[in-house]
């Protein structure tokens, strides 16, 4: 009896992981359809390329935060200082390590990478040991600080920044530094979101995101049932920090071929990131894609109609999210949703 | 050296006492909400812009527009309380800091877009003194005083009168002050008040100080340092606020000289210390938030 009551239940286990698996592969499916869309319109119509490699970078830009945030319930107030250092990492590649062949992508992508996640081990390994707020402040100082740091010490060309393009036009070739700045930029950006896609996938699956999940519900029963609860934040922390670095490194410093530190920490980033994992529903896989191609559409529009008036109508639209629907158009998707297996996919 | 050892400790002094006053205001809504203003930079640049836009245009003399500051303070307040702030108490923190953080670039975004995002500054001379050898402006002297006595009167009203014990009574337990008929919503409604009143009013006496520099992101540097020494004097104490600030001030300023010195002697010519004391404001947070999360002088209400 006993025997079987335990059968049954591992039966009722099993099957719950499986139809938890094959939602999640269904909603991934879904994600990289949506990057297969974007990349289609890309090539179809060049001549909305640039409005399409907006939109991906928004949505990347969310999927990326939303790994962290939405997996943990904390907010990482710093988190541009990953995309900067991301950027920097092709920059210091090209103009201080002499990279400036093709090899800039494998050389520049990798340093892009290990600066983020060094700086992910140095602030995490402090700050993931603290709750909300004082996670939170410990976090806001960050992008600042790594800014002052470079700024006031005159590293790596102080507040003025590095421009490269006269390299990678010497090493590449007029045409090849074009084709660098243009398109492999933008393959670059959505390889970075399939990457996300993947990563964030593997994480929810595995035991990495169950740790995650019941950190999110209760950090301290977590803790009690022996999940070590800092170490599964780093590995979510890390993984946000590298694919907002590849970001950082494909969509400014590769299409830009320059990088200046008022640009690339400019919090307003940050802001965006917030807005479109909260927009879309934080802590889903297709919040974040909502999220940022909603959000990319309208600050490309507002940018066009009204430049310089976006984070102003920003904040109210985000004070407006927070107060009327805390759990997203996702989230409000869900609720109004009868059907039990419809509702599970969504989430 | 004499001469620079008493310059750093009167200027830390007098710069550490308006720190003092601006983590006050951090503190009493952390205290009293549980919610950390992260848009307290720029609350701080509203009551900088009053003072500048009252003594340019009508040449009211500084230290009077902290009274107006005050008034401006308690209003955005009371309006952001009863709009936003009400319907997030007790809910995730996530959203109480989100929502604070919104309110920041609100205000920030407002101010660039009435008042342009070039830096602005004005001249109000009153006469120096000397102090060994240091000849210090009155006006960083008035702006000094007038901190001590904003800090003071916190202080009263928070211990010597009846609102202030409901808030004290909010603070220990929100549920025993409902029974005993305290209007917990009331309490939290005017300490979110005071506490951005107190910070708008610390932004003008940061523009008596140091009369120049006034732009719509100036707030930022402030908030760090905010943070800092909210964590150094235990996050949610006015007390401990007050002292940490006077320690922050007297460690920022010693910091400048020893800077400028490490960074001539390895020969940085691009550096600038100024920002680097910044820098040195974030390790100093990282360092205490590993040591001490709780606070080096943790105290509570």
């Amino acid at each position: 009896m006993v025997l079987s009551i335990g059968g049954l239940a591992k039966t009722v286990q099993l099957r719950t992981v499986t139809v938890f698996a094959r939602n999640v592969l269904a909603r991934s499916l879904l994600t990289l359809l949506v990057y297969i869309a974007l990349a289609a319109v890309y090539t179809a119509f060049p001549a909305y390329s640039q409005f399409v490699s907006m939109i991906l970078f928004y949505v990347i830009l969310g999927q990326a935060f939303n790994m962290f945030m939405g997996m943990t319930g904390y907010v990482d107030f710093g988190y541009v200082a990953f995309l900067a250092l991301g950027a920097y990492g092709i920059a210091v590649a090209a103009k201080y390590l002499g990279v400036t062949d093709w090899a800039i992508l494998p050389v520049g992508l990798s340093l892009s990478v290990l600066m983020a996640l060094m700086l992910a081990l140095a602030v995490g390994l402090i700050a993931l040991r603290l709750r909300g707020a004082y996670f939170a402040i410990a976090t806001i100082g960050v992008n600042e600080g790594i800014r002052y740091l470079i700024e006031g010490a005159g590293i790596w060309g102080g507040s003025l920044g590095i421009a490269f393009a006269k390299e990678l036009r010497q090493g590449l070739g007029r045409e090849g530094a074009n084709l660098l700045m243009t398109m492999v930029a933008d393959a670059v950006l959505v390889s970075v979101g399939v990457l996300a896609v993947l990563l964030t996938a593997t994480m929810l699956v595995t035991r990495v995101g169950f740790a995650l999940q019941a950190i999110r519900e209760d950090e301290d029963a977590a803790r009690a049932l022996g999940v070590n609860v800092t170490k599964y934040k780093l590995i979510a922390f890390s993984a946000s920090a590298s694919i907002g670095s590849l970001l950082g490194a494909s969509y400014w410093a590769l299409k830009g071929a320059y990088v200046e530190p008022d640009h690339v920490f400019n919090i307003g980033y940050t802001v965006e990131a917030i807005v479109i994992v909260m927009l879309g529903g934080a802590g889903t896989l297709l919040g974040p894609v909502i999220g940022g191609i909603l959000y990319g559409s309208l600050s490309y529009f507002l940018n066009v109609m009204m430049p310089g008036l976006q984070l102003l109508l920003l904040a109210p639209l985000l004070l407006a999210v927070i107060v009327a629907m805390p759990e997203g158009i996702v989230g409000m998707i869900r609720q109004r949703l009868r059907d039990p297996r419809l509702r599970e996919l969504i989430t | 050296m004499i001469e620079q050892v008493v310059s750093v400790i009167v200027f830390g002094l007098l710069l550490g006492v308006i720190y003092g006053v601006m983590t006050v205001g951090l503190n009493i809504i952390f205290g009293v909400l549980r919610i950390v203003n992260v848009g307290h930079g720029a609350f701080m640049m509203i009551g900088a812009y009053t003072t500048y836009w009252l003594y340019t245009l009508l040449g009211v003399p500084p230290p009077v527009s902290i009274f107006a500051s005050a008034a401006i303070g308690i209003l955005l307040g009371l309006g952001f309380y009863y709009t936003v702030v009400r319907r997030l108490v007790g809910a995730p923190e996530l959203a109480t800091l989100l929502a604070t953080f919104a309110m920041g670039v609100l205000l920030q975004e407002i101010a660039k877009n009435l008042w342009q995002p070039d830096p602005r500054g004005f001249t109000w001379y009153v006469g120096s003194v000397e102090i060994a050898g240091t000849s210090i402006y009155v006006s960083k002297i008035a702006a000094a005083v007038l901190a001590i006595v904003i800090v003071a009167i916190v202080y009263l009203l928070l211990y010597k009168t009846r609102f202030g014990l409901a808030i004290r009574a909010v603070v220990q337990d929100r549920e025993g002050a409902l029974v005993v008929g305290v209007d917990v919503d009331k309490v939290y409604a005017l300490s979110f008040a005071m506490g951005i009143a107190v910070t708008v009013v610390a932004g003008s006496l940061v523009a008596i100080y140091h009369a120049s520099g006034i732009h719509p992101y100036m707030g930022e540097p402030y908030t760090l340092k905010a943070f800092v020494i909210a964590v150094m004097g235990g996050l949610g104490s006015v007390t401990g606020a007050f002292v940490a600030g006077i320690l922050f001030g007297l460690f920022e300023n010693a910091s400048y000289p020893f800077l400028s010195w490490l960074t001539s002697g390895l020969g940085l010519v691009d550096a600038q210390p100024l920002v680097l004391t910044r820098f040195i404001a974030f390790t100093l947070l990282l360092a205490i938030l590993l040591a001490r999360p709780q606070g080096l002088l943790g105290e509570r209400w």
